[in-house]
């Protein structure tokens, strides 16, 4: 593929800014969970942008590949404990809207 | 051809992240994230990442995404909701948070045009890709071994967290 590392690099911005978006425009907590799992994605795009512009030809960058691993196992661990965290909070109001947990009126 | 394939499937990933805000239900959501998650795995792939584009499907698609069908359909949320009401007094009025959409958009743009000079051609992509699995595990267990076992440690707790928050079966019970 000979596209340059910024095309890549531009998705990544534009797939973080859509992720900020739904964070603070969508009530749903488990969309709002998702915007955070599409933020971190555009973030693994941009590790693995800045790899393939620091490899070269016979030696890869391992930087970006291996930190984007340890990212998608923070999301994975991150996923779970905020649904676990999302049915507490169902159980408790019986919804998921943020509005409904507002106790501390931060 | 793989430059055109490329463009479209950034434009898939980008319309499914789109489909995640728009979507009315939850479960339309799950949906368009999943359909934005394989445009990227394949992003990947064409990039030269083989075994990052398997793990993007096999954790995101096949794990973390199951969850959240799973957690939707558990609590039976797949109705329609509300759409797009702000949370954030501060931020509240469609012209600021879509001042704040743009602010991050263009600072992100601007610091990877403020580095523009760095830029140059991709390098060639051998066989094994640029992520060659030998040297990555090679990596994992060497340089970066104490961040793996962090991470472990952290799925322990995080496997013990959610089997306590989820464990509670009334707010009477207390613990």
């Amino acid at each position: 593929m000979n596209v340059p590392s910024e095309h890549l690099f531009f998705l990544s911005s534009a797939l973080f800014a859509l992720g900020v978006l739904g964070f603070l425009v969508r009530r749903n907590v488990i969309v709002t969970l998702m915007s955070i799992e599409l933020m971190l994605n555009a973030a693994n795009l941009a590790f693995l942008a800045g790899s393939r512009l620091h490899s070269a030809p016979g030696r890869p960058d391992l930087q970006g590949p291996l930190f984007v691993i340890f990212v998608i196992t923070v999301a994975a661990v991150e996923a779970a404990v905020g649904l676990a965290l999302i049915i507490a909070l169902y159980r408790l109001k019986q919804s998921v809207e943020t509005d409904s947990a507002s106790e501390m009126k931060g | 051809m793989a430059e055109i394939l490329f463009y479209v499937l950034s434009a898939v990933a980008l319309l499914g992240a789109l489909g995640v805000i728009l979507a009315r239900s939850p479960m339309g959501s799950v949906l368009s994230l999943l359909g934005s998650f394989f445009a990227l795995a394949v992003i990947y792939l064409l990039a030269g990442f083989q075994f990052l584009a398997a793990a993007q499907i096999l954790v995101y698609a096949g794990a973390v995404l199951v969850l959240f069908l799973f957690v939707i359909m558990l609590l039976n949320l797949g109705q329609l909701g509300t759409r797009f009401q702000l949370s954030l007094a501060p931020l509240a009025g469609p012209r600021a948070r879509l001042a704040v959409t743009v602010a991050v958009a263009l600072g992100l743009v601007g610091l990877i045009v403020a580095q523009g000079a760095a830029f140059g051609a991709p390098p060639p992509v051998g066989d094994a890709g640029l992520d060659p699995l030998p040297e990555l595990a090679l990596g994992l267990f060497g340089r970066y071994s104490l961040p793996f076992q962090a991470i472990s440690l952290l799925l322990l707790a995080t496997m013990v967290a959610v089997v306590v928050l989820a464990k509670r079966q009334r707010k009477e019970d207390g613990r």
